[in-house]
């Protein structure tokens, strides 16, 4: 509670900074310290990228309304992935080689930030990724670490062990289906985890189906599964998908519970879904239901008059996790920030606490469920199956 | 059997749709010899016009589909007036006819994406009753409202071309322009009409795409895969556009269902390359010996 208070009333100091630019006299604007920042800026997931891109330049704005980092400016410089691999890998080369930055902070795909960290390995710039969650982000095929890759949201084995777990012991699941976007690593590693937990505890696999991203009409696939009566779906897949999943999983009289991971995790999931998704369940963060979250939206809105997206939640927290490196680093040098990321025990953002493992660099940090109904999705609470 | 049955409907569901794309790609390929990349982006753009009239308070949605069908009749035709008609009068090669296209393609994607965003959108459908179960089949009813008409559009297209007189002037000019020039049919006003109606009919499947899936900028690019069927029918035949429309969402159905989905695509662009290889007509198609 104490900390709330203390969070509510830094941003209340801030607000009131960035009315009247009260610490900005000290700045030193000539050399700034560059962040970067890689996100899909268009097309279909554009609308993370700009909430992520967002969230970085709201957050730089009070860093240096608040005297910066460092006494120096904080400068973002937001390039377009496109949500593909070759052009995630080109923007974080440029960032690096033409802009200067020190640190980037992006993407939230696993397919972009795979090839991204074995690049790192070269330039020696970190990177965070925010949502990326498949295991490869951080250390390589063999197990080897890619010093310079970190990320900021649980891995994809805890996610769908958390989903498999809730599945099964929550929810009382026994016979389950499954439909993949192979693709996606993203998809494919929560996917076989989802199974591998839900199997482990007794639970069966009636039906196993594999998609494209890109489809639009599963009920090829969807019609094998409804023929194999599950009662439990899993449905590792972005949102825009899992509506037209949902959709299309009902008309062909499908009743099982759907679960999935933080791909669903927009409002826009709602809309999109027509009410199909009724009584379903997913897993991610604790995104907006956590206070600091909640007041740092405020302002959000405020300014962008933006959706309700964690992705600039996440921009947030890889400024800020920059910004504790560099200030405990003394030094704003990409290797001084590496080694800074790497030893962090404790740092306290928006999305929760967390610790980093310096073996693999994921980090360990609370994960929510939420449930999925006609025109509401409905926080459920931090599920740790251990407990 | 009943698993059967249920992809066959999937299958002939997703294939009316590439058959009213399929069928526009057809006409205009008849006519000009090319292939009017830009026609996928006329399906997105009749489905933003209808989305945006679905936003107008009061609106009859049959209304807004009317908007959205007569919006990328418009913009199929201020293509053939803007670029194709300068082009062809200025007697350039019809590679030039196929840049301009996929000008216009990336130029209607790109502003959609600045017009509307890229955030998907959600076209209202006629009936609250989602699924009619008929002995354990499943029939979406916005399906059977597309399969249905689909159908009546496609043969009262056959029926214009192949019983009226301007139908008449279409196919002389898709056989031999310039006998048809000089026997008194006016070349450029059935190209605009064909461009028109060509235009009306994306507009129609972009419309019933958005109902059954999305509206978002790149819902175009569902055009190659009616480029596709239209090779496969035959490129420049009506008829065949269809049919290889159906065959093409049969084929992709049955390979998702019983091979694999990872599969799909390669079959479905094996059989473009076998096809060309073995039927350069396609199933339906006359001369292809100049067609780009």
């Amino acid at each position: 509670m104490k900390k709330s208070m203390l969070f509510s009333a830094v941003l209340a100091i801030l607000v009131l900074a960035l009315a009247g630019g009260v610490f900005a006299a000290d700045l030193d604007t000539a050399n700034p310290i560059k962040i970067g920042y890689v996100g899909a800026l268009s097309g279909d997931t554009a609308l993370w990228g700009q909430a992520g891109l967002n969230g970085l330049n709201l957050t730089a704005e009070m860093i240096n309304e608040d005297g910066g980092i460092l006494g120096r400016e904080v400068q973002i410089i937001g390039l377009d992935g496109k949500g593909a691999a070759d052009d995630s890998v080109a923007a974080y080369k440029r960032l690096v080689e033409q802009e200067g930055v020190v640190a980037v902070v992006g993407t939230n795909f696993s397919s972009c930030n795979i090839p991204i960290a074995a690049v790192s390995d070269e330039l020696h710039v970190p990177v965070i990724a925010t949502a990326a969650s498949n295991e490869l982000v951080t250390v390589d095929a063999n197990g080897n670490l890619h010093p310079y890759s970190f990320r900021l949201c649980f891995i994809d084995p805890y996610m769908g062990y958390l989903a498999g777990s809730y599945a099964y012991n929550e929810l009382g699941l026994r016979k389950a289906a499954i439909i993949t976007d192979i693709t996606d690593p993203y998809s494919t590693g929560v996917g076989g985890y989802m199974l591998d937990t839900f199997t482990s505890l007794g639970g069966e696999v009636v039906a196993q189906e594999e998609a494209q991203n890109g489809d639009n009409d599963f009920r090829a696939q969807l019609t094998k599964i409804a023929m194999a009566q599950p009662d439990v779906l899993f449905v590792p897949w972005n949102y825009v998908n899992v509506a037209l999943i949902g959709q299309q999983a009902r008309e062909l009289g499908i009743t099982a519970v759907m679960v999935g991971a933080d791909g669903w995790d927009t409002n826009e999931l709602i809309e999109l879904s027509r009410g199909a998704l009724e009584g379903s369940y997913y897993v991610s963060r604790p995104g907006f239901n956590l206070p600091e979250a909640a007041a740092y939206f405020e302002i959000y809105d405020a300014k962008f008059h933006s959706s309700k997206e964690t992705e600039c939640l996440y921009g947030n927290d890889g400024l800020m996790w920059i910004k504790q490196a560099i200030e405990a680093a003394g030094s704003a040098e990409p290797d001084a920030i590496r080694d800074q990321l790497e030893a962090t025990d404790s740092f306290d953002g928006l999305l929760g606490h967390m610790s980093v493992d310096p073996a693999n660099h994921n980090p360990s940090r609370d994960a929510a469920i939420f449930r999925v109904d006609a025109d509401v999705v409905t926080y459920v609470g931090i599920y740790d199956p251990a407990k | 059997m009943k698993i059967l049955i249920q992809q066959m409907i999937t299958g002939i569901s997703i294939g009316s749709v590439y058959a009213l794309i399929a069928s526009g790609y057809a006409l205009v390929y008849s006519l000009l010899d090319f292939s009017n990349w830009a026609h996928g982006e006329v399906c997105m753009l009749g489905a933003y016009c209808c989305f945006m009239a679905t936003l107008v308070p009061k609106m009859p949605l049959s209304v807004s589909c009317l908007i959205g069908i007569g919006g990328a009749a418009l913009i199929s035709l201020f293509n053939e007036k803007l670029a194709y008609r300068r082009i062809r009068n200025n007697g350039s090669p019809n590679m030039f006819l196929m840049i301009a296209a996929m000008g216009l393609s990336t130029t209607y994607q790109n502003l959609a994406n600045v017009i509307w965003g890229s955030k998907f959108k959600q076209l209202p459908r006629f009936f609250k009753t989602t699924t009619l179960n008929i002995n354990g089949i499943f029939v979406g009813t916005t399906d059977l409202l597309c399969i249905v008409i689909s159908l009546i559009v496609l043969v009262i297209l056959l029926l214009i071309i192949n019983q009226t007189r301007f139908g008449l002037h279409v196919r002389a000019v898709a056989c031999a322009g310039r006998t048809a020039r000089i026997m008194g049919v006016r070349i450029d006003q059935v190209i605009a009409l064909v461009f028109v109606m060509a235009g009306a009919l994306a507009g129609l499947a972009g419309i019933t795409y958005g109902m059954k899936y999305n509206v978002y900028p790149t819902m175009g690019n569902v055009g190659l895969k009616a480029f596709i069927a239209s090779v496969i029918g035959g490129l420049g035949s009506v008829p065949g556009a269809i049919v290889g429309a159906v065959l093409l969402g049969l084929i992709e159905t049955v390979v998702s269902g019983y091979i694999s989905s990872g599969l799909r695509d390669l079959i479905s662009f094996s059989l473009l390359i076998l096809i060309l290889l073995i039927r350069p007509s396609g199933l339906f198609g006359v001369d292809v010996q100049e067609k780009a």
